[in-house]
């Protein structure tokens, strides 16, 4: 029972920090990124190259894989939401299409073998018998200290309570003098910075492949349709319920049922409660 | 003057079309961008090389042209389609994964195109030629198959895990694929009586699990007293989570993505203490002469990964040779019969210090395997008892130790290192 909370405490972690990004866009700008997944692979490579490749420092690949992921999400919403702004079908397909184009762009360069990646932080630590890579340990606490960064950037600061505005009421800010055109790309640039550094931590975990786009992806879009559109305490919370449901799944059933219960749980959540279990919430 | 332009256009024509039919067109089906297919591929290629080096085959010079499967079955059916329908080769070399050959076969049989596996060892295509020997004829699979991989591994577990390090017990950590599910029935069912060591517990898992963590502590409280991975698929993920997490039990078992160089790389390091069998040759096995030149052109025609073609590398590029050699007998491809017959008689003997290292052969329809008493027709021959003097034997085991070397650590015969513990493991 430890070794389940131990690890599904930290595995949810690591999901949040996945998630938070997705949903952010979501909610502020009702928009399902598809590409969303590939923010996290180029993040995962950008530091593979720096710190792996090159030899430089940790630190400066992950500030390198963050950047990459802002520019990223500044540039999607230059050149695809904004050109295609209203038409949220033509959005969601051109971003699907982008995380495609994007993965061909990786197999060319890295060619399409796994990685797999240091850890940021090396070493293991026993938890009540359980081992813990330290890595994990720094993704979880990192999740954490971005989560309570971001919530306190929306509540009490000017451009956090325009995109909370921009979220609720886009026509209505914009009469308030906000500039939603403004706040999205901020929007896209967080969400794109967000996910690059998730995916450092997540590829740091896992693997880095060409395709590891999708299962992130896949983890992102359970919590926005579980949670609801979302908030941030709604995304730390579902990520939470799906980190425990998949340890819990391994451990007591069978490992091969990890996934199918996620999948369930979002069945089951979309039949009985569309609007998800935490409803719709504003930031 | 029209009607000598016209005939000089005919008899260009003419001319070029007796050109066409002057070579024999080779296909390749495999992926293009992984080290198996890729190592596949090349070894067909310098094969080719050096056969039109020397005139070709019948006075035909040969030309290769390639369809790539992505290793996705559906892509792989279509990438036969093309090369039979499209290409209209005369010959298919293969370097598929199991799951994309199982797709391809039924057009296999269909083209009656003469093919021949150089990565898939699934058994069940060797049961398929032993029931259906006249569509399956122009198959061969020139790598030991899953079961004689299985049975002298068994052979390990006995002579090493039991014996040399006194374990009693496993536990099985096998993908959900066909590949997991055939090797992992074979180890289990012959673990016990053979090796004397008890499976107390089989973890079947998705490939696409990204956190072995729950899955580790599952295979600690079984009390086994080591792990059997059986993984083909994100291989380098279970096995790089075992090092960094320092889980601390043994492991081995088979572990695809080690079986190339590039798996030191590939891991960043975290890769030391991992086993796994192999077919052969190895990465860590030593090679005889002819296969260290064949190695060392490769290496000086490609610079891209692979380093060192994988085994299939070597099986293609002897394979090919064979091939050829077969239809220069039978008067071509096109009968198929008359090839196939050809090909059953080829036989590479290959020596290091005088002891017979590799054998490129085939087993015969009827012949009997001594040690499993059965028979495995088109298939490469190997042997399965010491002191391997028949052929080599159906697979080694490999271990990456910590400093990020490598080795064979079994057959004794064939080992140039010892099995060891990962240094986090407490003896």
């Amino acid at each position: 029972m430890i070794q389940i909370l131990i690890q599904g405490l930290l595995l949810s972690g690591l999901y949040a920090l996945i998630a938070v990004g997705f949903t952010l866009i979501f909610s502020v700008g009702r928009i399902l990124n598809l590409a969303y997944g590939a923010y996290l692979m180029l993040g995962g490579y950008m530091y593979f190259w720096i710190s792996q490749s090159m030899g430089m420092p940790k630190l400066f690949g992950v500030v390198m894989a963050l950047a990459l992921g802002v520019a990223l999400g500044i540039l999607k919403y230059q050149l695809i939401v904004k050109t295609l702004r209203g038409d949220h079908v033509a959005v969601e397909i051109s971003t699907l299409i982008l995380a495609v184009v994007l993965q061909a762009g990786v197999v060319l360069v890295f060619g399409d073998s796994s990685k797999i990646l240091l850890p940021i932080i090396p070493g293991v630590v026993y938890i009540a018998g359980v081992p813990v890579t330290y890595n994990i340990l720094a993704a979880t606490l990192a999740s954490w200290v971005i989560l309570g960064g971001l919530y306190l950037f929306i509540k009490n600061t000017h451009t956090g309570r325009a995109m909370q505005a921009v979220s609720m009421d886009t026509k209505g800010a914009a009469i308030s003098g906000i500039v939603p055109d403004h706040i999205n790309m901020i929007t896209w640039a967080i969400s794109g910075g967000l996910g690059a550094l998730g995916g450092v931590f997540f590829a740091s975990y896992t693997q880095l492949a060409p395709s590891m786009w999708v299962a992130p992806l896949i983890i992102s879009v359970a919590v926005v349709i579980v949670g609801g559109i979302g908030s941030i305490i709604g995304t730390l919370i579902v990520a939470h319920i799906v980190g425990f449901m998949e340890v819990s799944v391994v451990s007591l059933l069978s490992p091969e049922l990890r996934g199918v219960f996620t999948m369930l749980l979002i069945i089951l959540v979309l039949v009985m409660r569309p609007q998800g279990l935490f409803g719709r919430e504003e930031l | 003057m029209k009607l000598v332009k016209g005939m000089g256009v005919g008899l260009l024509s003419a001319l070029m079309a007796t050109t066409a039919l002057a070579e024999i067109k080779v296909g390749f089906i495999g992926s293009l961008s992984s080290d198996t297919g890729l190592s596949t591929l090349r070894g067909a290629e310098m094969a080719i090389e050096e056969l039109n080096a020397q005139g070709g085959v019948m006075g035909e010079k040969i030309t290769l042209v390639t369809a790539d499967t992505g290793e996705d079955v559906t892509e792989g059916v279509k990438a036969y389609e093309y090369l039979a329908e499209t290409e209209e080769v005369d010959f298919i070399i293969s370097g598929s994964i199991d799951d994309v050959s199982l797709g391809w076969l039924p057009r296999m049989q269909e083209f009656q195109i003469p093919t021949l596996d150089t990565w898939t060892s699934y058994i069940g295509i060797i049961d398929m030629v032993i029931e259906d020997p006249d569509t399956m004829a122009p198959y061969f699979m020139n790598i030991a198959s899953d079961e004689a991989l299985a049975t002298l591994y068994i052979n390990f577990g006995a002579d090493v895990l039991k014996a040399k390090m006194g374990w009693d017990s496993v536990v099985v950590l096998a993908e959900d694929t066909a590949f997991g599910g055939a090797i992992t029935g074979l180890v289990t069912d012959a673990l016990a009586p053979v090796a004397g060591i008890e499976v107390k517990d089989v973890i079947t898992y998705d490939v696409n699990t990204v956190d072995f963590g729950p899955i580790f502590s599952k295979a600690q409280a079984s009390g086994a007293d080591f792990i059997y991975q059986v993984s083909s698929v994100n291989s380098q993920v279970m096995s790089s989570q075992y090092v960094k997490l320092q889980v601390p039990m043994a492991m081995t078992g088979v572990n695809v993505s080690a079986l190339g160089m590039e798996y030191w790389e590939d891991t960043g390091g975290a890769g030391g203490g991992i086993s796994t069998l192999s077919p052969v040759p190895s990465v860590g096995f030593e090679l005889d002469p002819v296969s260290a030149k064949f190695v060392e052109d490769y290496q000086a025609k490609y610079t891209s990964r692979p380093s060192i073609p994988h085994f299939n590398g070597f099986n293609a590029y002897h394979g090919l040779k064979q091939a050829m050699a077969a239809a220069a007998e039978a008067g071509g491809f096109k009968d198929v019969k008359a090839w196939n017959a050809a090909m059953l008689k080829q036989d590479l003997k290959l020596e290091k210090d005088g002891k017979l290292w590799l054998r490129y052969g085939f087993w015969q329809h009827g012949e009997v395997e001594p040690v499993t008493g059965r028979t495995y027709p088109q298939n490469a021959r190997f042997d399965l008892s010491a002191p391997y003097d028949d052929a080599q034997p159906s697979m080694v085991v490999i271990q990456w130790k910590e400093d990020g070397t490598v080795g064979v650590v079994y057959p004794f015969e064939y080992a140039n290192t010892e099995f060891e513990l990962p240094s986090w493991i407490k003896k």
